[in-house]
C-alpha cells in the first residue's frame, strides 16, 4: 500500500510539469463557475437533486460521496430509452442539474443498488429516489454543503476524474440488500400539498402583528380583514410575530377554513377565512 | 454625494471578507481510496487516529464495536447480544469526535461492523467505521475532490436524532398528514398545468392587481420556467421554490412569452 502511495506521488511529480494550469498546490487557479443547485433533505436526511437527463425528469438523485460513481435506476433508464452495456454502464448525452449545471456525455451505471430500493419500498425517503450521484460525477466539483441554507453550491472544478468501467462483483453488502428485501411493503409515504392563499400582508411593530394590507378579492377581503387590524391569534395561539402567524397558516391547504383573532377599535373580534389558490 | 459614498461603502464591503466568514475554518484532508470512496482520519476521545468512509449519503455516523470499546464509547467489556445483526451494540454518545481539525461533542454514533466497511477494509486497508450526516451537517462544508480537503465552518444546524425518527416512523399506524408547500411571501399570481402538458414549466393562470408579481410584469398565459432558478414544473415545484425566498428579496422568474424567454425580477412581500 504504502510503495504504491510512493509510487503515486512519483508519477503526479512527473507529469505535474505536463499539466501547467492544475498544480496541486494551488487548485485555485483552475476554479470554473459556482452553480447555486437548490436541494431537498428526504426524511432520511439525504441531500437529493434533481435531474434532467436528455431533456427528460425531473428525477430524484442523491448527492453521496459514499458511492464511487452515478447510478440510475433501470426503470429510470428504461423510460429513458438508454440500454447498458454488458458490464452495466450506460452514456447519458445531457445530464442537467437543477440550478442550471449541466453536464455531457456522463457515464454512469444503470443498477438497482439496494440503498434505493429499500427506500423506494418503504417510502422512507418521502420522495422516489432514481438514482445516486457518487465519484465520477461529484469529483469534478468542489461542493459546499450547508443544511441552514435552501441551496448548495457547486464549483466546476479543472479535473476530470477516472474512473473504470468494471462491472460490480457480489460481496459481502449483498447481504444487506438480502435483509432489505425482507422489510416488506411499508409505504407511508407522505403526500405533498400546497398551502393556501390567505391574501393578507402583515407588519410587526411592538411585539404586535398588524395588518399592512388586504388584497382585492382574495379570502381575507371576503373575511372583511382591514389594515390596522391587529392579528392577535391563529386557531386560538397567540401570536407576536408574523413568523408566528405564517407558522400557524402553514398548515393549512386551500379550502381549508382558519379562524383568527384581530383587534380593532379596543374590540377583539373572531374572524374566519377559507384559503385560495395561489401565492 | 450621498450616491458616492454609498458606492464606497458597498465596495469596501465587496472588497472585505464579510464577518460571517470570519468564523472559525478547520479543515480535514481526505484520501480517495482506489474504490472511490473517501476516507477521512478520525479521532474519538482523544485516542486514533482512525480511518474511516466519509459518506454524505450515510444519515449517521457508524463505528466498530472495536473502536468503540478501544476509546470507551462502549465499556472494554460490552459485548453484542447474541445473534446480534453485524456485532450491533446501539447508538452510543461520542463525548469528542474530531475530524481532521474540526472537533465536535456529543455525537451520536452507531455501533456495529457494517458490512460495506468490511468489504472495502479488505481491499484498502483497515477502515473503521462511517462518518455521515449526524456529523457534517453542523457546519457549512466543502467538499473539494482537487484538494483533497473537507472544511467546516459552525452553522447552528443541529440534527435530529435519526434512529428516534426513523423508530417513530415505523411505528406510526396511519399516513402522516401531507406536508404542505409553503411560499414564504406574498408574489400575486397562480399556475396551473393541464395533464397532457409534458412541457417543463406551468402557466400563469391568474395575476392579482397591485401585487409583486403584476409590477414585475407577469402576465396570464406565461410560462414560469424557474422562480429562484429552480424548476417550476409544477404547481408543487413553484410553491416549493417560492419557500426559499425571503420576503423583501428580489428573485428571478424565468418565463416564455410568445416563443421567447425573458426573466422579472419579482419581490415577494411579507404576508400570506
Amino acid at each position: 500500500m504504502r510503495r504504491f502511495a510512493g509510487l503515486t506521488l512519483i508519477a503526479l511529480a512527473f507529469l505535474a510539469p505536463a499539466h501547467p494550469s492544475i498544480p496541486a498546490e494551488e487548485p485555485k487557479k483552475a476554479d470554473g463557475p459556482t452553480v447555486q443547485v437548490p436541494y431537498r433533505l428526504t426524511d432520511t436526511k439525504h441531500v437529493l437533486v434533481r435531474v434532467k437527463i436528455n431533456g427528460q425528469g425531473p428525477f430524484h438523485f442523491i448527492v453521496d460521496s459514499g458511492a464511487p460513481s452515478l447510478f440510475v435506476g433501470t426503470k429510470t433508464a428504461d423510460k429513458l430509452g438508454i440500454v447498458a452495456t454488458k458490464n452495466g454502464w450506460a452514456g447519458f448525452d445531457r445530464f442537467e442539474i437543477e440550478g442550471g449545471l449541466v453536464l455531457e456525455k456522463v457515464r454512469g451505471r444503470v443498477e438497482d443498488v439496494f440503498q434505493l430500493e429499500s427506500m423506494n419500498k418503504t417510502g422512507l425517503a418521502g420522495a422516489e429516489l432514481h438514482g445516486i450521484i457518487g465519484y465520477n460525477v461529484l469529483a469534478r466539483f468542489r461542493l459546499t454543503f450547508d443544511l441552514t441554507k435552501d441551496k448548495m453550491a457547486w464549483q466546476r472544478l479543472d479535473f476530470e476524474p477516472k474512473v473504470a468501467e468494471t462491472a460490480t462483483g457480489k460481496n459481502g453488502v449483498d447481504a444487506v440488500g438480502g435483509l432489505v428485501k425482507n422489510l416488506g411493503n411499508l409505504k407511508l409515504e407522505r403526500g405533498l400539498g400546497l398551502r393556501g392563499f390567505l391574501g393578507v400582508e402583515l407588519a410587526e411593530k411592538d411585539g404586535a402583528v398588524t395588518v399592512a394590507g388586504v388584497w382585492p378579492a382574495s379570502p381575507a377581503a371576503e373575511a372583511k380583514l382591514q389594515v390596522g387590524d391587529r392579528l392577535t391569534h391563529v386557531h386560538a395561539k397567540a401570536i407576536k410575530t408574523a413568523a408566528e402567524a405564517h407558522r400557524l397558516i402553514a398548515p393549512w391547504a386551500a379550502g381549508d377554513e382558519i379562524e383568527m383573532t384581530i383587534l380593532r377599535d379596543g374590540k377583539s373580534r373572531s374572524v374566519r377565512a377559507t384559503l385560495g389558490k395561489g401565492l | 454625494m450621498r450616491p458616492l459614498a454609498l458606492l464606497l461603502a458597498l465596495s469596501t464591503a465587496a472588497a472585505l471578507p464579510s464577518s460571517a466568514e470570519e468564523l472559525p475554518v478547520r479543515t480535514a484532508p481526505i484520501e480517495v481510496l482506489k474504490s472511490h470512496h473517501l476516507a477521512v482520519r478520525v479521532k474519538i476521545n482523544g485516542k486514533g487516529p482512525y480511518r474511516m468512509i466519509f459518506d454524505t449519503g450515510a444519515p449517521i455516523t457508524i463505528i466498530s464495536p472495536e473502536v468503540a470499546r478501544e476509546t470507551g464509547v462502549v465499556p472494554r467489556d460490552a459485548q453484542p447480544p447474541p445473534m446480534a445483526l453485524f456485532n450491533a451494540l446501539g447508538q452510543f454518545s461520542m463525548q469528542r469526535f474530531e475530524v481532521g481539525g474540526q472537533r465536535a461533542d456529543k455525537i451520536p454514533a452507531i455501533v456495529m461492523d457494517h458490512p460495506a466497511v468490511a468489504v472495502l477494509s479488505r481491499g484498502q486497508g483497515e477502515l473503521h467505521g462511517i462518518v455521515g450526516f449526524s456529523f457534517f451537517a453542523r457546519y457549512r462544508m466543502t467538499l473539494d475532490y482537487q484538494a483533497k480537503q473537507l472544511s467546516f465552518t459552525p452553522n447552528g444546524y443541529v440534527p435530529d436524532d435519526f434512529l428516534e425518527l426513523m423508530m417513530a416512523y415505523m411505528a406510526a399506524k396511519k399516513k402522516p398528514p401531507p406536508r404542505l408547500l409553503d411560499p414564504a411571501g406574498m408574489w400575486g399570481f397562480a399556475v396551473s398545468k393541464a395533464d397532457d402538458d409534458e412541457e417543463p414549466g406551468v402557466i400563469v393562470d391568474r395575476v392579482r392587481p397591485d401585487t409583486p408579481a403584476a409590477s414585475a410584469g407577469l402576465k396570464v398565459g406565461d410560462r414560469l420556467l424557474t422562480l429562484d432558478g429552480a424548476w417550476t414544473d409544477s404547481a408543487a415545484d413553484c410553491h416549493h421554490a417560492a419557500g426559499g425566498v425571503k420576503p423583501g428579496i428580489a428573485a428571478p422568474l424565468k418565463i416564455r412569452r410568445g416563443g421567447k424567454e425573458m426573466t422579472l425580477m419579482v419581490t415577494p412581500r411579507m404576508g400570506l
